[in-house]
């Protein structure tokens, strides 16, 4: 008993000590200027505040970029999940000529460093005049977010029994009626995954959105609440905090609501390959 | 019962009929057709926005391009011969070995470790892996900016708790000095990427069959037993898995490492994604910043080849 | 008339042969079972049956049309799987309209259709449930329902019973065949299992390494195996099979083996001297007297008799049946006699044919099981 005790006193200091850090993100949000800068410092705020998240929607131009990030991403999941659905049951279901290289460019790119590329597709989405517009990033964040999709779901297709497409098939559907009426419905589970994982990976995507745009018109989160840390003449901690956690909301909904999807993604594409 | 002829075009001529059957009947042709429709949305977007720029990243190693102008010139294999004499790339290469070294076996270890943890019944389990998840999930721009504000040497929380605790008598630069920068930026990746390991590895151990575990505990082994002869067997084959996958996610990191320290103090913690930003957009080496990612897509390729061979015999 | 006939199908995949020069003739409304080890190819002549996989070459007719181009909703054939593959996010009498549905039957008829099918199968009570929350004999009939409500011209089993317990397999075997006569529809039946096969057809293709050993009545495959394989493959327990030497004597044929000795007496046209096998069913031997020795390794008593395993001189083992009250002690000394006019002769090699035998007392035994024949069909 007093070893359990002991082993869930331990395991769990050490949760509390990963977790630290957005524990004081959240603290920091809320807690009032001057009391930032007080020693010893308070763990929990003496007054909770509300001014900076005020402050971020009122002053900033943080909602414009929050809506970028929400139109960017969005349409980037669409874009690609639509594509991988479609091309992920082509190379698991289907036999032709080339199937197997095109696996294995699949995984190749998957795990390309984007900066080969972003050389390249900046003189090329330059020259077709797309630069500093929100398409640029959605082309862009097709070349690492259509690999990544198509690879998690080829592994939850491989995971729907051949035996059901061929029922249906007998039983009088054509393949894309199979498709439609038995595979879509089993592979719901794993196009959540892919979206929720390729939603999250274009939200949080930096690189590509610091290289291709440079207005506020068109600029996501990321590089946006980056730009007020490094504008700003003196550092407002509590703001950028207040920012950090807005920035986080979507993740937290996804956490508290649909974590296993999360988990299943984890397993299909990451590590199982 | 409603009756069908299978195909449109009914029956062939005899000798046009027994041809089709000697290679590929009528609908398995017709099948191939629609999976390669149904594939061509990948093919074309591939080949336009990777296989193209990809391409196009090594012919424009071979020229000098200003890039403001965008104008270059054909200098052949200079680019290469000028960067493998050049001191930098070596000194980044070394940069970068280390920085992938020191996160990924941190990772490795805490990741194990918590895994092992969690595998536990401990209270509070599932509040308990979300907790530990969270940071993979989170920006690295939401991370590096907690960070920055806990490193902060006159207010961040670390420097008051370390005095406190007698550690240090002054503040610490966490990132404006070496090997400190070095150090904070490998900590600060461990914390964000272990999530992936604990994840992976809890996953696997929970597929380990408990009869194992029961026969090795009849065969008298104790728990340290237990885990070497057990646990540890069961998890090799992921454990390599993990770490290529890793290895090559470390290697390319860019945002934690840029937006931390951009590289400083001076270039002591100037990995090689940062170089090819740095001549690219900052000393408008367009050219030179393309051979500095082919180089480095050339190193990488040996892990991606390693990855690619052992997916390929597990999935086979 | 022939209703399902593959003509020379072919089936390879890559270089692996799946299917080799494959030739069945199945009558309207017979009850075929493609029975052999896993691996013999008999899945894949149903897939290509269902239209699932396609021949390499070769002709595959339902009725009266070549189906190799026809797609496999419009083969009207129905199929039962292994796994029973039903819809898992459909309830059961969604799974059972499905066929109907995708033949645009009108929705009311769809409705009547299903649940005259339910109601023969007894699902009327589960119609509404998901498959997951059916047993596993259940789900079987649910797929057997699916298969049911359309009445196809033709039905398609792939392993059906292979799920399911013991006991609730036996009840199903007779549901099946009951339901085939019911029907009269042509089905046709993979198994690896050969009581079933035995048990429910009509005729049985016997398929060992992508080709067809045997196609025959199912006493026909136990009394008159083609070959080796077929031979050693069906019965249980199985034939003794010993590997020995053909020679002739005086116009007859003599089998040798280590320590035994066989009048083969006449043999076909196809008999030859040299390296052999005699093939016996444990009925065929009678021990407890006779003149060869050996010494008893086992007896296994299953209640109505006992199996009893004799070991020779040179490690052979041989089988036999003898009544339950016959026991002897293991390592005992037995006297055993061989029925030469049971005996099977093979030539050479794993699938070595049957030497037809030309003896007066061989061919009344041929005679008896042609009345036998009779009195099954």
């Amino acid at each position: 008993m007093v070893r359990k005790i002991a082993f869930n006193l331990f395991a769990w200091s050490i949760v509390l000590v990963v977790a630290f850090p957005l524990f004081w993100m959240l603290v920091t949000s809320v807690k009032p200027q001057f009391e930032l800068f007080r020693r010893p410092p308070t763990v929990l705020p003496e007054t909770w505040t509300f001014e900076h998240y005020w402050k971020l929607l009122s002053e900033t131009n943080f909602l414009g970029y929050f809506w970028n990030s929400v139109i960017l991403s969005t349409t980037t999941t669409i874009v690609v999940v639509a594509i991988a659905t479609l091309g992920s049951y082509s190379l698991v279901r289907f036999r032709y000529r080339g199937r197997e290289s095109l696996a294995f460019l699949v995984l190749f790119t998957y795990l390309l460093p984007s900066v080969v590329l972003i050389l390249p597709l900046y003189l090329m989405l330059v020259q077709l005049g797309l630069s500093n517009t929100i398409t640029s990033l959605v082309i862009a964040y097709t070349t690492f977010a259509l690999p990544y999709a198509l690879w998690l779901l080829r592994s939850f297709m491989a995971g729907i029994p051949e035996d059901l497409e061929s029922a249906a098939l007998v039983d009088g559907a054509s393949r894309l009626g199979a498709f439609w009426d038995v595979i879509l419905p089993q592979l719901l589970p794993g196009i959540i995954s892919t979206a929720l994982f390729t939603f999250i990976l274009s939200w949080n995507e930096y690189l590509y959105a610091l290289v291709l745009v440079n207005s506020d018109e068109a600029r996501p989160l990321t590089t946006g609440v980056m730009n007020m840390l490094i504008s700003s003449f003196n550092i407002e901690w509590s703001l950028l905090m207040a920012a950090s956690v807005m920035m986080s909301v979507p993740l937290i909904v996804v956490f508290a609501f649909l974590q296993s999807y999360l988990t299943r993604g984890f397993g299909a594409g990451g590590v199982k390959g | 019962m409603p009756k069908q002829v299978g195909p449109p075009d009914g029956q062939p001529d005899p000798e046009r009929h027994i041809m089709a059957m000697q290679k590929q009947t009528l609908l398995e042709r017709r099948y191939s057709m629609l999976g390669l429709l149904l594939i061509a949305p990948t093919v074309l977007v591939f080949c336009a926005v990777i296989v193209y720029p990809l391409i196009s990243a090594i012919y424009l190693s071979l020229f000098k391009i200003f890039t403001p102008t965008l104008e270059g010139t054909w200098v052949g294999l200079d680019n290469y011969r000028e960067l493998l004499t050049k001191g930098e790339f070596w000194t980044s290469l070394r940069t970068n070995l280390i920085w992938t070294v020191g996160t990924l076996s941190l990772q490795i270890i805490f990741g194990v470790g918590m895994a092992l943890v969690l595998h536990q019944n401990i209270w509070f389990r599932s509040l308990a892996r979300s907790l530990i998840l969270f940071p993979y999930f989170i920006s690295t721009v939401v991370a590096v900016l907690v960070w920055k504000w806990l490193f902060n040497d006159l207010y961040g929380i670390l420097n008051h708790f370390m005095m406190s605790a007698g550690l240090i008598e002054f503040p610490i630069d966490y990132l404006g000095t070496m090997p400190n920068a070095m150090i904070s930026v490998i900590l600060v990746g461990a914390w964000k990427y272990f999530p992936f390991v604990v994840i992976a590895v809890l996953a696997r151990l929970q597929s380990i069959p408990d009869q194992l575990y029961e026969a090795a505990r009849i065969d008298g082994a104790g728990p340290i037993a237990r885990f070497f002869d057990v646990t540890l067997p069961q998890l090799r084959e992921v454990l390599v898995v993990i770490i290529l996958l890793r290895a090559i996610w470390d290697f390319k990191e860019f945002d934690l490492i840029f937006l931390l320290t951009g590289g400083g103090p001076v270039t002591s913690t100037q990995t090689l994604p940062l170089v090819v930003y740095k001549e690219a957009f900052s000393l408008n080496q367009m050219g030179m910043a393309a051979a500095y990612a082919v180089i480095m897509m050339l190193i990488m390729l040996v892990f991606m080849l390693l990855y690619m061979r052992r997916t390929r015999t597990e999935g086979s | 008339m022939a209703d399902v006939v593959l003509s020379n199908v072919n089936k390879k995949f890559g270089t692996f042969s799946a299917v080799e020069n494959l030739n069945l003739d199945i009558q309207q409304g017979e009850f075929i079972s493609l029975l052999g080890p896993s691996g013999c190819g008999k899945t894949t002549t149903l897939r290509m049956l269902a239209g699932l996989e396609f021949p390499t070459s070769g002709e595959i007719r339902i009725g009266d049309r070549v189906v190799n181009d026809v797609a496999p909703g419009d083969r009207d054939i129905a199929m039962v799987f292994q796994s029973y593959a039903l819809y898992p996010h459909m309830s059961v009498g969604q799974n059972i309209a499905y066929p109907l549905k995708k033949r645009r039957v009108p929705k009311a008829e769809r409705g009547e259709m299903v649940a005259k099918t339910a109601e023969m199968l007894q699902l009327t009570p589960l119609l509404n449930r998901k498959p997951k929350e059916l047993s596993g004999g259940q789900q079987q009939r649910v797929a057997l329902g699916r298969a049911l409500v359309r009445d196809p011209k033709v039905f398609l089993f792939d392993e059906p019973l292979s799920n399911l317990d013991a006991k609730l397999r036996g009840y199903m075997r007779a549901e099946l065949i009951e339901l085939h006569q019911r029907l009269g529809r042509t089905m046709v039946y993979v198994t690896h299992d050969q009581l079933e096969a035995m048990t429910m057809s009509d005729r049985i293709a016997v398929m060992e390494g992508g080709k067809l050993q045997q196609f025959a009545p199912p006493q026909e495959v136990y009394r008159a195996p083609a070959n080796r394989f077929v031979a050693s493959f069906i019965g249980t327990p199985g034939m003794n099979i010993v590997d020995g030497e053909l020679r002739e004597e005086n116009g007859r044929w003599l089998f040798e083996a280590e320590g035994l000795s066989v009048d083969a007496g006449h043999l076909g046209p196809d008999a030859r001297p040299g390296p052999a096998a005699m093939g016996i069913r444990p009925e065929g031997l009678d021990i407890g007297a006779g003149p060869i020795t050996g010494t008893v390794q086992l007896v296994e008593q299953t209640g109505h008799e006992n199996i009893t395993v004799v070991r020779l001189a040179g490690d052979l083992r041989m089988t036999g049946r003898t009544a339950p009250d016959q026991i002897w002690k293991t390592g005992a000394p037995v006297q055993f006699s061989i029925d030469a006019t049971q005996a099977h002769f093979f030539a050479e090699g794993p699938t070595g044919k049957r030497l037809n035998r030309e003896d007066p007392a061989v061919e009344a035994q041929a005679a008896n099981h042609a009345t036998l024949k009779e009195a099954i069909s």
